[in-house]
């Protein structure tokens, strides 16, 4: 049973993320490598707050601390990401087969977005999902075998959440638009506080208002891309 | 410098991620401390004991507080297979009813209750080694009286399922098992999609089939490297001799005594073989007497007697008598001791046989009836009556009833050994066999080689009295004079009986009735039993343990007297060996370094922590020898001929067993519904804004107009 509970996590939050990089980004070399690059990116990030958090041994028991570490060192990096896709630009318009790729400002965004997301929800998911291979799951001192999947849960919405808010940073930052911005970094320490939770074992109120976030934030995502609701809409119209 | 830093940091992420894996490991499985599996033994023809599946094996917990629980797990249960956790006191009930069907069954937990006491407990055969026996015993013919009744055949039963004990001492890992029970599966109805309270224990044996598979496996090959498998048991022949026996000659040798006792007993778990009544008593009796005739008489007299007394402390006799068939078949060759004996220098052996069991029964009273099991002929009957007249009258001094029985069916003994291997000896009566056990048709002791045979299955309580600066004992009459002791207690009986038979040694040493004040004393065998039964970090064993190395710290729990595999040191035999030496031994003045360059061949020269603990040089001819079966030794020995012990343990890499809540499996299909819909619902949403992307991101940001000219140049190139 539990080697189900190990394929069908998986699933859940590496499912989706795949499936986005298997039809937008897979076909394209150029893009793959701004993945890879956006995914050591987010790794970086990472060894510095270790390292910041660390250095700070006292406050090794608080948990939030290491938490807001991390969020500022992931913020800093996707702004430093931002500046070298603006420097790079032009190069790798070159060197691209296709040319018009980072015409559309939001198709880069994306995908790095998508990079940073999936290098996260694996680090956050991997150890877990080690341990849901069994036989055994929680429940002996408290929990409950839904963990698991609150976990995968969590970290397919985390996974998303990245790729929408590089959308949207990315696009603040052309615009000068500190809103923008804002949102993202604000968002981001919301849910991760909200995760803090978890080990209060209070687990749906981790989970429904952090997909209600990320709702919010896809929607202004796709608002940042260009779309509208009535050009969305008009997509039904046409093709039927 | 930089690089130190990188290190630094993966050291950090590193441990971030381990403390994390660490404390969601230890939230789902809990280890069940101190538990003593069943293990594998094997011998010539089958395989006996337990072992788990090659991983672990594993099952859901059920709690049997009543034999119609073991029989629902058998024949109705669905959510199996059971992991059975049961008391000792239904064990024996229902392990019968899980060897006859054993499909539902993933293994069993059997716990020692405080409060319960159990009326017999043995998992050795109703005839123990019969297939050692001497031929005219009769126990496992039909209808014949079987010695030990409460057997359970159990140690010679191959378990296809794992077993773990846990003793009194662990009842703390039983109730850490019955809460998550009570929690998860009191519902029987409702087991089968239920997250349920699962225990897994892993004891995978590597032996199988019998000894001779297994060596042949054990063996290198010309493709394969050599994995033992098997391991022979054995252990040491601890022997001390009232004189010096090296410098004698043909013509100056002395008739020698044998008196053995054994040292070992079993169980089906390891770790834990108490042997209180099953081996304990005897071999404190043993050591006992020889302190007590090593006092009557003085070394410096042994020229003006005519016989000598080797006492003889027996190992694996539990195990088709390991020890007694390889004294035997070396006394046949004159390989044993050193110097080495033959049967025709051996006029008498006497065995103090299983001995203790009817403590327990009489720890109200004074008497402990004693009964003497020997095979009387036409050729020993002077020589056997005359030893029993003796020991019988200087046992009715002490208030101990001795009753004699005539018989060539002998109770489970080395004598055995003996008479099937020195057959031409015994047969004529050249060896005189005596047999002291303290039961008649029927073993006394209920728990014979069990893990519950401890110190209060002989009704054994500490009194923790001084013992003097120099090693000196308080007597026996001073003790219950001052009260200390009741003469109804073990240590007080025990006592009797040893200086019954020291004084019955001495007649038959010396020719004449001893008259001097020397009697074995309670407070010693209070000190001895204290050593063997309750805990090896012993005021005895502390003065006796070796002045450097070895064993330095001794471990503070009860020594298993489990025989272990040949040529691995094992407790009881260095701590009976050194008890010997330190009691009987002749105390020299003389430091460290003469005393390891002492040479002399009638002595061997040791050097202990001492009564001071600041080291003592002791001279004594107490030795050792190692012991294991014939059969390992002899080339092309035939291991299914049955002629000597062939018994062998398993191999195991490790042991261990954990509780932990298995999954209903809800929790994985919500997932895989949730995972499935994410993803097809991911799939359509980015195949439509992709494919749409044009009319739906009418206002797409873009970038500025890369100027033609300033990448003309790379234009040229097709990279």
């Amino acid at each position: 049973m539990t080697l189900g509970e190990f394929f069908s996590c998986s699933l859940l939050a590496f499912g989706a993320p795949l499936v986005m990089f298997a039809m937008t980004v897979a076909n394209d070399p150029v893009r793959i490598i701004i993945m890879t690059v956006s995914a050591f990116s987010w790794l970086v990030s990472f060894l510095l707050s270790a390292i910041v958090w660390y250095l700070v041994s006292p406050l090794w028991p608080y948990v939030a601390f290491g938490m807001a570490v991390a969020v500022m060192f992931q913020e800093l990096f996707r702004a430093l990401m931002y500046i070298f896709l603006r420097k790079t630009e032009a190069g790798l318009k070159e060197i691209s087969e296709n040319h018009s790729i980072g015409s559309n400002k939001v198709e880069m965004a994306y995908v790095c977005g998508l990079g940073y997301g999936l290098m996260s929800g694996a680090f956050a998911l991997v150890n877990v999902l080690a341990d849901s291979v069994g036989p055994g799951t929680l429940g002996l001192q408290g929990g409950t075998e839904y963990f698991f999947i609150t976990s995968a849960a969590m970290t397919l919405c985390m996974i998303l959440l990245n790729t929408f808010w590089s959308v949207i940073f990315f696009n603040g930052c052309d615009e000068y638009s500190y809103l923008k911005v804002s949102w993202v970094v604000l968002s981001h320490y919301f849910v991760s506080a909200l995760s803090l939770l978890n080990r209060k074992e209070l687990y749906y109120a981790t989970i429904l208002p952090s997909y209600i976030v990320m709702l919010i934030t896809a929607v202004i995502a796709f608002r940042c891309a260009g779309g509208t609701s009535k050009s969305l809409l008009q997509s039904f119209r046409l093709s039927s | 410098m930089n690089y130190n830093i990188l290190n630094l940091c993966l050291l950090c992420l590193f441990n971030l991620k381990l403390s994390w894996t660490e404390r969601l490991q230890e939230q789902i499985y809990s280890s069940i401390e101190g538990g003593a599996p069943c293990f594998r033994r094997l011998n010539g023809t089958h395989q006996m004991g337990c072992s788990s599946e090659e991983e672990s094996s594993q099952g859901v917990v059920h709690f049997i507080k009543e034999r119609s629980e073991a029989e629902w797990i058998v024949h109705n249960a669905t959510a199996g297979p059971y992991m059975a956790v049961v008391s000792v006191l239904l064990f024996n009930s229902i392990i019968d009813m899980f060897l006859k069907k054993p499909d539902n069954i993933a293994g069993v937990v059997v716990f020692d209750n405080t409060t319960f006491d159990i009326s017999t407990f043995s998992p050795d055969s109703k005839c123990p080694n019969e297939y050692s026996s001497a031929p005219e015993s009769t126990c496992s013919h039909a209808g014949g009286s079987k010695w030990n009744k409460g057997g359970t055949d159990l140690m010679r039963t191959d378990i296809p399922f794992p077993i773990i004990f846990l003793a009194k001492t662990h009842y703390e890992q039983v109730e850490k098992i019955e809460q998550c029970y009570e929690k998860f599966n009191v519902d029987k109805t409702n087991q089968k999609g239920y997250p349920l309270c699962s225990v897994q224990i892993s004891s995978f044996m590597y032996a199988a089939v019998d000894t001779a598979t297994c060596l042949k496996r054990s063996a290198a090959s010309v493709l394969l490297p050599p994995a033992r498998v098997c391991d022979p048991l054995g252990g040491r022949t601890v022997t001390y001799s009232l004189f010096p026996r090296a410098k004698e000659t043909k013509s100056t040798k002395k008739p020698v005594i044998l008196v053995t006792a054994r040292m070992d007993a079993a169980s089906l778990f390891d770790g834990l073989s108490p042997g209180a009544s099953s081996a304990v008593v005897g071999l404190v009796t043993l050591i006992t007497a020889a302190v007590t005739l090593s006092q009557m008489i003085p070394m410096s007299n042994s020229k003006s007697f005519n016989y000598n007394v080797l006492w003889t402390l027996l190992t694996g006799e539990s195990f088709d008598y390991i020890a007694s068939q390889r004294i035997a078949y070396d006394m046949l060759s004159e390989r044993w001791p050193s110097p080495p004996l033959s049967p025709a220098d051996i006029p008498l052996h006497i065995e103090i046989g299983q001995i203790g069991g009817a403590l327990l029964k009489h720890k109200d009273e004074e008497i402990w009836p004693l009964n003497i099991f020997a095979p009387i002929s036409q050729n020993n009957i002077d020589k056997i009556s005359d030893v029993v007249n003796e020991f019988k009258s200087n046992a009715n001094k002490k208030n101990l009833t001795v009753s004699l029985t005539s018989t060539n069916n002998l109770p489970p003994s080395s004598l055995h050994s003996f008479r099937r291997i020195l057959k031409n000896f015994t047969d004529t009566g050249a060896i005189a066999e005596l047999l002291i056990v303290d039961h008649n048709e029927e073993f006394t002791n209920m728990y014979y080689n069990s893990v519950i045979d401890g110190s209060d299955k002989i009704g054994y309580l500490y009194h923790n009295v001084n013992i003097g600066d120099n090693g000196t004992f308080v007597s026996t009459d001073e003790l219950i004079a001052e009260g200390i002791m009741k003469s109804t207690e073990p240590q007080v009986k025990i006592s009797k009986l040893a200086t019954a038979t020291a004084q019955t040694l001495y007649k038959k040493v010396t020719g004449e009735q001893y008259s001097g004040n020397q009697s074995a004393s309670a407070h010693m065998v209070d000190e001895l039993l204290y050593c063997f039964l309750n805990t090896s970090k012993c005021p005895l064993l502390k003065a006796a343990n070796f002045g450097s190395g070895y064993i330095n710290t001794l471990p503070d729990m009860v020594a298993p007297l489990y025989v272990g595999v040949a040529g691995v040191p094992n407790f009881v035999p260095i701590f009976a060996g050194h008890i010997l030496v330190l009691l009987t031994g002749t105390h020299l003045s003389v430091n460290r370094t003469v005393c390891n360059n002492l040479e002399n061949d009638d002595f061997l020269y040791y050097w202990l922590k001492g009564w001071n603990n600041d080291g003592v040089c002791i001279e004594s001819t107490v030795n050792s020898t190692e012991t294991y079966s014939p059969a390992f030794e002899i080339n092309g020995y035939n291991f299914k001929s049955g002629e000597y012990s062939t018994w062998t343990e398993s191999v195991w890499r490790e042991m261990w067993a954990r509780v932990y809540v298995s999954a209903s499996g809800k929790g994985a299909t919500a997932a895989a519904i949730c995972g499935l819909a994410a993803t097809v619902l991911a799939a359509f949403v980015t195949y439509w804004l992709r494919s749409r992307a044009d009319s739906i991101f009418m206002n797409a940001p873009t970038s500025p107009e890369i100027d033609a000219a300033t990448t003309g140049i790379l234009r040229t190139v097709n990279c």
